[in-house]
C-alpha cells in the first residue's frame, strides 16, 4: 500500500489527523507534496535499480549468503560453518566466513536554529520538505530512518523507524519542529553521536550559520565514523538584504549588534562575502570527500531531491 | 554692502543658534533602526574591509556638515536682505500715470490701447532695479492709485492687470497733482505718462504745478485715427403733446477721410429708424428725428460704418437716453364756471381735471395743481401748486394794490418757464387789479400800472397769481391763454424741469431722489449693485460707464425706482489720433530710461538661488550616499 492509498482512505485533512493547528504548518506536507513523494520513490527505484536497494553489505562477517573468507576453527564455532572440503584436502579445520548483510541507518539532522526561520521561514520549510522527501525514499528502501532536530543541542528526536508506511510519523515530527535557538553544530552533533552508536549515513540539513564554525560540526560526524552528507539550505535573498541608510544590525541568534550605514557598494560587498561563504563550505566538504549539496529555497523540493539522487552518495 | 533686512545683531544671534544646532545634530547620532540579520559573521567580514576606508567616510561626513553650514549661511544672509550700498541710495521713485480715458478703448492696436499700455507698464515693472520703487495709478476723470509706492513686483503686476479704460475724459491736471504729491520728499522722483495723448489742454493742466526736479517721460500708445462718433444725443417731449417726442443726434467724423456711416435709433431695443449718412472730413452733422410717437422709454443710438466694418473706437458709437415717464397731472379747478379755462385744460390729454364749485371746496384727494378762478379760500392739504385768476381782495397770496383799467403786458420775464413760447405784447384787458407782491415774490408780468402776474411761495406752497379775470381781456382768444395755463401746470408738476435725458460720464451726477432717504441702491450697466449717498434729495455718484442705470430708494411706503442714462459724448475723446510727443515743463518728453528687464540687483535673490543649489547638491549626495 502506497502512501497515496493511505491518503485516499483518509477523510480528514492531514493537519487535523496530525493534530496541527497552525495553518502554515498544515500546508507544509499537503496532498500535492505527498504525490510528489510517491513519484520520487518510483523514480528512485527505476533509476537506481540493482544498486540502490536497501540491502547493504557491511564489513562485518556473519551469516550472510555471499562467501567472504576462511579462518581457523576455534572451539565454540558452529560446526555448520566448518568447510569439510578443505579439511578433506588439507586436513585443516577452517570455518567459512560470510559477509553479513544489514539494513542501512540513515540519520537526518535538521537544523532548527532561529536563523533557519529567518524572514518568512522559507529555509526551514524547504529543509523540512527535503528531509521528509529523502526520509520517504529511505523508508521505501527499507532503511532505518532517524530524524533529530538540532540547535546547540539535540532538541528532539524521532525514534528509528523503517517502512514507508511510517512516513506520517516523519511528517508529524517535522511539523512539530520550530526554529528557535542558537546554532552550535559541534555541541549538538557531539550529543548526537553519543546517542547513536549505530553508525550510518548522517544527512545534515542546515544553513550552516554556526558562529563557532560549521567545520567543527561536520568533523564530529567524520571522526565518529558516520558518513556525513551536507544539504546546505540557502536563501539568495540573504545575499541582497533590502536595507538602506543607517541601521543597527543584530544577529537573530546571538543578538550581536553592529551599526552599519548601508550603501549600494556595501550591499555589493555583502553579496560577494555571502558567495564566498558558500564557496568556503563547498571547498571544505569537497576537500574532505563529504558529499555536499546546495539546496536553494527558490528551487522546488522535488527537483532538489532528484538532483541529490543524480549527484550520488545519498544511497549506495 | 549694507543689510536692508534683519539687523546684523539679530542675524548673528540666529546664526549662532542655528549653526550650533546644526553642529549638534551632526555630533548627536540618531538611534538607528534595529534590523535583524541571519548571520552577523558575514556582515563582520564585509565591515572589516570597510573600516579601512572609514577616514574617507568621516571626511565626507564633514563635507556634508560644511554644506549644511554653507546653506544656513546663505539663508541667513538672505534674511538680512543685503544690497549694494550704492544701489540703495540711488533708488528711483516712479509714478506711472496710465491713461484710462475712453480713447484708450480704441482697438487700432492689438488688443487695445489699454492692453498695449499694460504691456508697456509691465516691462517697466520688470525693469525696476532692486532699490527702485513704483506707484501705478490710473488717470481718467479721477485718479485711482492701484498700488502703493513699492518695489515688489508681486504687488505691481496685479496693479497693472487692474487697469481698465473707462467712458470718461482724462483730468490730466488732477493726475499730475496726484503724482507730485506722491513724490513729495522722495529721492529721484520720476513720472511716466502712458497715454494716447488725449489729455486735453496740457499747458493748462500743468499751470501752477512745479514739475522741476521731476524726471518726466512719456510712452505713447496707439497708431490709428479712423473714428466716427456720436458726439451729441438728446431727447425731449413736446410741451403741448407729451405723448410725442423728438430726438437730436450729432455725429462727427474725426477722420481726415470722408466716411459713410449707418445711424440706428432704437426705442426700447427695437429699431425706430436707420439712416445712412455721408460724413466729410472732420464733419459734425446733427440729425433730428421729429414728431416721434410711441411708448418707448429707453432710446439708444448706434453708429456703424456703412460697409459693415467698425472704426477704431467702438466706445463712442453707442449712446443712451431715457425719456421721463409721463404721468397724468391731477388738476383741481375751483370755479363757478369758466368755459375758456375748461377749453384750455382739454388741450393736454395728460391732465386729470376735477372741477368743483367754490362752495364745495375742498373736495377729498390730493392734487398737483389747484386753480382758483376768482376765489381764494384757504388752501387745503394736498392742493399742490396754486394758480389764482383775478385774485380777490381777501384770502389771496398777494394783496390787490389798486384797480386799474385798460392795460396790457408792458414788461414780462421772457426767460420765465411760465411764459415760454408766448407773445404777451398784444394782450389787452378791460380792468383788473395791480398786485402788491411781497419781498420774495417774483413779478413775471407787469403793465405800466403795476404788477399783474406774480409768482412766489407761501407756507411752502408755490403760487402764481393773475391780477385780472382773463375773460375781461382778449387773452382768452389768443394762443397765449392755453400756453399760460399749461406752462404754469408744467412748472408746478416739475416734470419738464427735472427731466435729464442723460448724464455725462466723468462727472459727479446729482440724480433726483425722494428726499428723506440717506442712501440709495444703484444698479450699473454692468449689473453691479452699489450703495450711493443721497444728499438734499439727490443721489451722488461719480459715473464712469455709459449705459442705463437704475436707482432704487427705500422710502417709508415702498421702494421707489427710477432710471437714467449716462453717455460719453465727448468730441475730445473721440478724436483718437495718437500724439507721439508730449510736451511738459517746456520740453518734449522722451521714453523712460533705466528700466532694463531681467536685471534685479537685489542680492538676496541670487543668494536664495545659491542656497537652493547647495540644498540640491546635498539632497543628491545624501540620496546617493556620497556624504554619509
Amino acid at each position: 500500500m502506497g502512501v497515496l492509498d493511505v491518503f485516499k482512505k483518509a477523510t480528514a485533512p492531514v493537519s487535523r489527523r496530525f493534530g496541527l493547528t497552525r495553518p502554515e504548518r498544515a500546508e507544509l506536507f499537503d496532498e500535492d507534496f505527498q504525490k510528489k513523494l510517491e513519484t520520487l520513490a518510483i523514480v528512485s527505484r527505476r533509476v537506481f535499480a540493482g544498486r540502490m536497494r536497501a540491502e547493504r553489505r557491511t564489513k562485518k562477517k556473519g551469516s550472510g549468503i555471499e562467501f567472504a573468507d576462511h579462518r581457523d576453527y576455534a572451539p565454540g564455532d558452529d560446526f555448520r560453518y566448518v568447510d569439510w572440503n578443505v579439511y578433506q584436502r588439507f586436513g585443516r579445520l577452517l570455518v567459512r566466513l560470510y559477509e553479513e548483510e544489514e539494513d542501512l541507518s540513515v540519520y537526518f539532522i535538521v537544523d532548527c536554529s532561529t536563523s533557519m526561520g529567518f524572514g518568512d521561514g522559507r529555509k526551514f520549510d524547504q529543509a523540512r520538505r527535503l528531509c521528509a522527501a529523502l526520509a520517504y525514499v529511505a523508508l521505501a528502501n527499507l532503511d532505518r530512518v532517524t530524524i533529530v532536530s538540532a540547535t546547540d543541542s539535540i532538541v528532539a528526536r524521532m525514534p528509528t523507524t523503517r517502512g514507508k508506511g511510517r512516513i506520517f510519523k516523519v511528517f508529524d515530527f517535522l511539523r512539530r519542529a520550530e526554529p528557535s535557538g542558537v546554532t552550535d553544530l559541534q555541541d549538538s552533533l557531539k550529543t548526537f553521536v553519543a546517542q547513536h552508536k549505530r553508525r550510518g549515513l548522517a544527512v545534515l540539513i542546515s544553513d550552516l550559520y554556526d558562529p563557532a564554525g560549521f567545520e567543527q560540526g561536520i568533523n564530529v560526524l567524520r571522526y565518529n565514523k558516520f558518513e556525513p552528507y551536507v544539504l546546505h539550505i540557502v536563501d539568495p535573498q540573504e545575499a541582497k538584504p533590502a536595507l538602506r541608510g543607517d541601521v543597527r544590525i543584530y544577529d537573530c541568534e546571538t543578538g550581536d549588534e553592529r551599526e552599519v550605514t548601508v550603501t549600494p557598494k556595501l550591499l555589493e560587498r555583502m553579496e560577494r562575502a555571502w558567495n564566498e561563504y558558500l564557496l568556503d563550505v563547498e571547498r571544505f566538504c569537497t576537500s574532505r570527500q563529504v558529499p555536499y549539496f546546495v539546496a536553494d529555497v527558490d528551487t522546488p523540493f522535488d527537483e532538489l531531491v532528484l538532483s541529490v539522487f543524480r549527484r550520488g552518495g545519498f544511497l549506495r | 554692502m549694507i543689510f536692508a533686512g534683519l539687523p546684523l545683531s539679530t542675524l548673528l544671534a540666529i546664526a549662532g543658534a542655528a549653526g550650533g544646532l546644526t553642529v549638534l545634530f551632526y555630533i548627536l547620532k540618531l538611534r538607528r533602526r534595529p534590523v535583524p540579520v541571519p548571520f552577523s559573521r558575514i556582515w563582520e567580514r564585509v565591515l572589516r574591509d570597510k573600516e579601512a576606508t572609514s577616514w574617507w567616510s568621516r571626511l565626507k561626513r564633514l563635507l556634508s556638515l560644511l554644506l549644511q553650514l554653507a546653506l544656513l549661511s546663505l539663508l541667513l544672509i538672505s534674511l538680512g536682505d543685503p544690497r549694494l550700498a550704492g544701489a540703495l541710495v540711488e533708488g528711483r521713485n516712479v509714478v506711472v500715470l496710465v491713461d484710462g480715458s475712453a480713447s484708450m478703448k480704441a482697438t487700432d492696436v492689438d488688443p487695445s490701447r489699454m492692453g498695449v499700455a499694460q504691456q508697456q507698464v509691465k516691462k517697466l515693472v520688470e525693469g525696476l532695479s532692486g532699490s527702485d520703487r513704483m506707484l501705478i495709478a490710473q488717470m481718467d476723470a479721477s485718479v485711482t492709485p492701484l498700488s502703493t509706492m513699492t518695489g515688489e513686483t508681486s504687488e505691481l503686476k496685479p496693479a497693472v492687470d487692474a487697469l481698465r479704460a473707462t467712458d470718461t475724459r482724462t483730468d490730466f491736471r488732477r493726475a499730475l497733482a496726484f503724482a507730485l504729491d506722491s513724490l513729495s520728499g522722495l529721492s529721484k522722483p520720476e513720472i511716466v505718462v502712458v497715454s494716447d495723448g488725449a489729455l486735453g489742454d496740457v499747458a493748462d493742466a500743468e499751470r501752477g504745478l512745479d514739475l522741476s526736479g521731476v524726471n518726466l517721460s512719456f510712452i505713447p500708445v496707439g497708431r490709428g485715427k479712423k473714428n466716427a462718433a456720436i458726439t451729441g444725443f438728446s431727447v425731449r417731449r413736446y410741451p403741448l403733446d407729451k405723448a410725442r417726442y423728438e430726438v437730436m443726434i450729432e455725429v462727427t467724423n474725426t477722420n481726415e477721410e470722408p466716411v459713410d456711416v449707418e445711424l440706428s435709433l432704437l426705442g426700447d431695443g427695437d429699431v425706430v429708424d436707420i439712416t445712412r449718412l455721408a460724413l466729410g472730413p472732420n464733419e459734425r452733422l446733427a440729425r433730428f428725428y421729429k414728431d416721434l410717437a410711441g411708448a418707448s422709454r429707453t432710446l439708444e443710438a448706434k453708429l456703424a460704418l456703412a460697409g459693415g466694418g467698425r472704426d477704431d473706437l467702438p466706445a463712442d458709437d453707442h449712446a443712451f437716453a431715457l425719456m421721463p415717464e409721463r404721468r397724468r397731472a391731477r388738476v383741481l379747478v375751483v370755479t363757478a364756471g369758466n368755459t375758456y379755462l375748461e377749453a384750455a385744460l382739454l388741450l393736454d390729454e395728460y391732465l386729470e381735471v376735477t372741477t368743483v364749485a367754490p362752495s364745495q371746496y375742498p373736495p377729498s384727494g390730493n392734487f398737483d395743481v389747484t386753480i382758483f378762478d376768482g376765489v381764494a379760500p384757504p388752501p387745503a392739504q394736498g392742493s399742490g401748486g396754486l394758480l389764482y385768476f383775478d385774485v380777490p381782495e381777501e384770502g389771496g397770496p398777494v394783496k390787490r394794490k389798486r384797480r386799474i383799467e385798460m392795460f396790457g403786458f408792458d414788461t414780462w420775464d421772457k426767460k420765465s418757464p411760465l411764459l415760454r413760447w408766448m407773445a404777451l405784447g398784444d394782450v389787452q384787458a378791460l380792468y383788473g387789479h395791480a398786485l402788491e407782491p411781497e419781498k420774495e415774490d417774483r413779478i413775471v408780468g407787469a403793465s405800466a400800472l403795476g404788477p399783474i402776474l406774480v409768482a412766489g411761495r407761501r407756507a411752502g406752497k408755490r403760487f402764481v397769481a393773475l391780477g385780472f379775470d382773463p375773460r375781461n381781456s382778449d387773452m382768452v382768444l389768443r394762443v397765449a391763454w392755453p400756453l399760460l395755463v399749461l406752462n404754469v401746470i408744467n412748472d408746478f408738476v416739475e416734470e419738464d424741469t427735472s427731466y435729464v435725458s442723460s448724464f455725462a460720464t466723468g462727472d459727479v451726477w446729482m440724480i433726483p431722489a425722494p428726499s428723506g432717504a440717506e442712501s440709495a441702491t444703484l444698479k450699473t450697466p454692468e449689473a453691479r449693485t452699489l450703495t450711493v449717498p443721497v444728499k438734499e434729495g439727490r443721489a451722488v455718484y461719480f459715473g464712469t460707464q455709459a449705459g442705463f442705470y437704475e436707482l432704487t430708494v427705500e422710502t417709508d411706503q415702498q421702494p421707489v425706482t427710477s432710471a437714467f442714462a449716462a453717455n460719453l459724448v465727448s468730441l475730445e475723446e473721440s478724436r483718437i489720433e495718437p500724439v507721439t510727443e508730449l510736451t511738459l515743463a517746456g520740453k518734449a518728453l522722451g521714453p523712460p530710461s533705466g528700466f532694463n528687464p531681467g536685471v534685479r540687483r537685489e542680492l538676496w535673490l541670487y543668494l536664495l538661488l545659491a542656497a537652493l543649489l547647495v540644498s540640491g547638491i546635498e539632497w543628491f549626495t545624501y540620496h546617493r550616499r556620497l556624504t554619509v
